[in-house]
């Protein structure tokens, strides 16, 4: 019952259950369609599930005492018969209409008065005051648009159920992915590549992916560039040719910015650790874990504290990682007690999702706490990112300008953003796949430079 | 779930039940145990220790002011001895102290009236009998102004009553005292009992009074981030939904464990929503997220120390922090009877750890073995970032504070602990 109000996901099956009401509560429910506190839905839900409960007595009884014609039977067959129509009905609707936008909605047929805050209840229980901010959403694969390829049709299901969840695990399926849809790419006749591409089979493809789960910022750049490269192409430039160069540039891409980036980072934040430092860090971050078994290897001799976020518990699988590493952990399970944790640390390394072109770190919810505790306590800030996380066209000064909600908890019941804002003056460093100044510089000098510069990728 | 299983565990209600039957020492051992279990904790403590202290009074043998005091010492000892992390068990004990002493002051300066004049005087002054404490209200602020006048008188007749235990048994003039020393000793009991009902009076109030001052902090629209509701926070809360239309944002540290069966506050939440505040559990440990959105952080406190740093439940801090950091006001309701005379200890700052097994369980044997793992259930926050003090007698600044612990201890018991705790 819980989930049903909860905002569960919008998969037409458990639509449709929860909206096959007995005919007797329809008026009911039509009366007040609009504004249903959780208490009512809960109500409401109740009674429809206690009417379909009798009904199906009603109608096993009736089949028991007189099989084959019975008016109640009927009655009964019909409203399940109504059942499964409803739920075919929606999704037939949603593949005609093709329109993914209003993908949900066919499948909430206006033939049911009392559909409308059922279907609300996706984004309905969110809170006003953050109604503003994207939330990742299942579309049933049903309803994607008919260009989607099914490479980016798993990568969407992957990321809006959080299967892939950070930032740059999200731009290294969709770059391969993208090299499966350019694969078997074949140019309609009197077009070009450079022309057709882009607009009929790339944005088909992007849509998608943002409707399962807003974009990453990581992911919009990588796209940026993309298309770039894809407008370069001369419009002569035979297919083949520019096929091979698309896929070579991909390659190149999750080469230079991913790998090599990751590697580069790990090693420069691991040389930056002293021997006897206590290193705190927040969660489980990809490139702070590698930093640290990194450093391990190469005989640095420290301890770590892991500070927590209980709604995740990603950290305690770093600490037993570490710990398996031979590495002294603390680990604490929340932010309780955070100012004498941080007090005791030489070094917090953070991980990040993303820059702002302000230097603000977004990151996981929490970060930015432990980032000022830190700061606060004398601790040096060091945030390890990828440039190509780096954002160069939005400013970010509070957390609730980009951020994202946690489609499990997105009700007033339990609400959570997934990110917050670190301010620039709580960031001591911030250390990327650059090699200069020892890699470890404030986010405005790498920002600066990453305007100056233009980028190479695209040439 | 309270009332339906008649539980076998014991609490503090079952306690205070059974203090007109058990024996003083057995009332003070277990109130000792509920303490040491943490079944009495926070809030609690305050009336837990202001019983027990009226039954030392009520109970134990004594017969003089100096018994008294040390009795009720030795009682207060213990029990902050036995919860060392509740600094609220001290104030009271003080309390009680001080009120002794008060009383013994007005007693002793009645009975130099009463010796030197005849009793046509009592009876000339029947509107200010002397035994009749005057009900100062909770504010009590007289007594130190009281004190301070009758220092001379006291000390004076302190001779002759150290003299008199002594006399009694050389002279064996042993009547006119066992006459004189029961009708003073029976008047003190009964007035120290009065006193320590009064206290027990304001602790019961303070949370209605610091609710009172609810709408004048909250205003309409406000978007009011409150850290783990304690009582006096719903209390406050719930008085100011029935003046205005708010939006309340209750964060909390740890996730609702998954044997739950409903949400976090469901009880308090159904409350504001049934007045028209609407209500938003965040599911987060980090604030800094939503502390653009919000107008002002609430929260109570467990106690407040002389410099105006707070001891809070962990997490209480995160807000904290965060409002400060967005300037953003952050409101500490706390009645007067927290406020403790004493600096945060070093104990005090680190934070209290606290039972971890609810994040890693006792079956995952490879983090039990490897992990040392800090469940840090105390936090201490630094008197600059808390903008308000709301107390039962409104609202104060960290200025003021000083002021208002002089008007609630005396000196003298400040440190009853150490006096005692060296022998």
């Amino acid at each position: 019952m819980a989930g049903e109000s909860n905002g569960a996901p919008p998969s037409g099956a458990s639509i449709a259950q929860v909206a096959a009401p007995a005919p007797a509560n329809e008026p009911l429910a039509a009366t007040n369609p609009e504004k249903l506190t959780p208490a009512q839905l809960k109500a409401k839900a109740k009674a429809e599930k206690a009417a379909r409960r009798a009904q199906v007595k009603e109608a096993r009884a009736a089949v028991v005492t007189a099989p084959p014609t019975s008016q109640a039977g009927g009655a009964g067959a019909d409203a399940k018969g109504g059942k499964g129509k409803g739920k075919q009905d929606g999704q037939l609707g949603g593949q005609g209409k093709g329109g993914h936008l209003h993908a949900h909605r066919p499948s909430v047929s206006g033939r049911r008065p009392s559909m409308p805050p059922v279907e609300r209840d996706v984004r309905g229980g969110i809170p006003e005051c953050f109604s503003h901010i994207s939330m990742a959403k299942r579309i049933p694969l049903s309803q994607a648009h008919k260009d989607v390829h099914p490479a980016v049709l798993v990568i969407g299901q992957q990321m809006a159920t959080f299967a892939l969840k950070d930032s740059i695990s999200r731009l290294r399926a969709t770059l391969l992915a993208f090299r499966k849809v350019i694969e078997p790419y074949e140019t309609p006749k009197g077009n070009s590549l450079s022309r057709h591409f882009v607009p009929h089979v790339l944005n088909p493809q992007i849509e998608y992916l943002t409707e399962c789960r807003p974009m990453c910022f990581a992911m919009g750049n990588a796209i940026r560039l993309l298309k770039a490269k894809v407008n370069k192409f001369d419009i002569d430039t035979p297919e083949d040719e520019a096929k091979e160069g698309l896929l070579e540039w991909i390659d190149f891409l999750i080469n230079e910015r991913i790998t090599l980036a990751e590697y580069v980072i790990a090693q420069n934040a691991a040389q930056s650790i002293n021997d006897g430092d206590t290193i705190v860090t927040y969660g489980r971050h990809r490139l702070v874990e590698k930093t640290l078994l990194g450093a391990k290897k190469i005989g640095k001799s420290f301890d770590v504290t892991i500070i927590d976020d209980p709604y995740e518990l990603g950290g305690q699988e770093l600490a037993t990682v570490l710990r398996e590493a031979g590495i002294d952990v603390v680990y604490s399970p929340n932010l309780g007690g955070l100012r004498p944790k941080v007090a005791a640390a030489s070094n917090l390394f953070l991980g990040g999702e993303a820059i702002f072109a302000n230097g603000a770190l977004q990151a996981p919810s929490g970060t930015a706490d432990v980032a000022m505790a830190a700061m606060n306590a004398g601790a040096k800030v060091i945030v390890l990112c990828e440039t190509i996380n780096f954002d160069r066209e939005r400013v970010s000064v509070d957390a609730l300008t980009y951020n994202e909600i946690d489609p499990e908890r997105c009700t007033a019941e339990s609400f959570r953003l997934l990110f917050d804002n670190t301010h620039d003056k709580y960031i001591t460093g911030v250390i990327t796949e650059f090699e200069f100044g020892g890699g470890n510089s404030p986010a405005q000098a790498i920002l600066a430079l990453l305007r100056k510069q233009e980028d190479p990728l695209i040439a | 779930m309270a009332p339906s299983q008649p539980s076998h565990t014991p609490n503090l209600d079952k306690l205070i039940k059974s203090l007109r039957v058990q024996s003083l020492e057995a009332s003070i051992e277990s109130l000792i145990f509920l303490l040491k279990r943490r079944q009495v904790k926070g809030d609690e403590c305050a009336r837990a220790t202001a019983q027990i202290l009226r039954q030392v009074v009520a109970k134990s043998k004594w017969h003089d002011v100096d018994q008294l005091l040390s009795r009720v010492q030795s009682a207060g000892l213990r029990l902050t001895q036995a919860a060392p992390h509740e600094p609220v068990i001290g104030n009271i004990v003080r309390r009680v102290l001080g009120l002794i002493r008060d009383e013994a002051c007005e007693d002793r300066n009645a009975d130099d009236l009463g010796s030197e004049a005849a009793s046509d005087i009592q009876s000339l002054a029947p509107t200010a009998p002397p035994p009749q404490k005057p009900a100062l209200v909770p504010i009590r602020p007289a007594p130190s102004i009281l004190t301070t006048g009758l220092q001379v008188s006291k000390s004076m007749f302190n001779l002759l009553s150290v003299a008199d235990p002594g006399d009694t048994p050389m002279t064996g003039a042993s009547t006119p005292m066992s006459q004189a020393q029961p009708a003073s000793v029976h008047a003190l009991r009964s007035e120290v009992m009065d006193g320590i009902e009064e206290i027990l009076d304001e602790i019961h109030q303070a949370d209605d009074q610091i609710a009172s001052f609810a709408d004048i902090q909250i205003h309409p629209g406000d978007y009011v981030l409150v850290y783990q509701p304690s009582r006096t926070v719903e209390k406050f809360l719930i008085k100011a939904a029935s003046k205005r239309r708010f939006t309340v944002i209750i964060g909390s540290l740890d996730p609702p464990s998954p044997s739950a069966t409903e949400a976090p506050y469901a009880a308090l939440r159904k409350k504001l929503n049934a007045a028209g505040v609407q209500t938003i559990n965040l599911a987060s440990n980090g604030l800094m997220a939503y502390i653009p959105r919000v107008n002002k952080v609430i929260f109570g406190a467990k106690a407040v120390y002389q410099n105006g740093g707070l001891l809070v439940d962990s997490g209480s801090c995160i807000a904290a922090h965060a409002a400060h950091e967005y300037l953003k006001p952050v409101i500490v309701l706390c009645g007067v009877y927290k406020f403790c005379p004493e600096d945060p200890s070093d104990e005090v700052s680190q934070g209290a750890l606290g039972n971890p097994s609810s994040f890693v369980s006792y079956g995952n044997g490879q983090a039990v073995n490897g992990l040392e793992i800090e469940n840090t259930v105390t936090d201490y926050i630094p008197p600059e970032l808390v903008d308000v003090y709301l107390t039962n007698l409104g609202p104060q600044t960290r200025h003021h504070l000083a002021s208002i612990l002089a008007d609630h201890y005396k000196t003298e018991d400040i440190g009853f602990s150490f006096q005692l705790g060296e022998p």
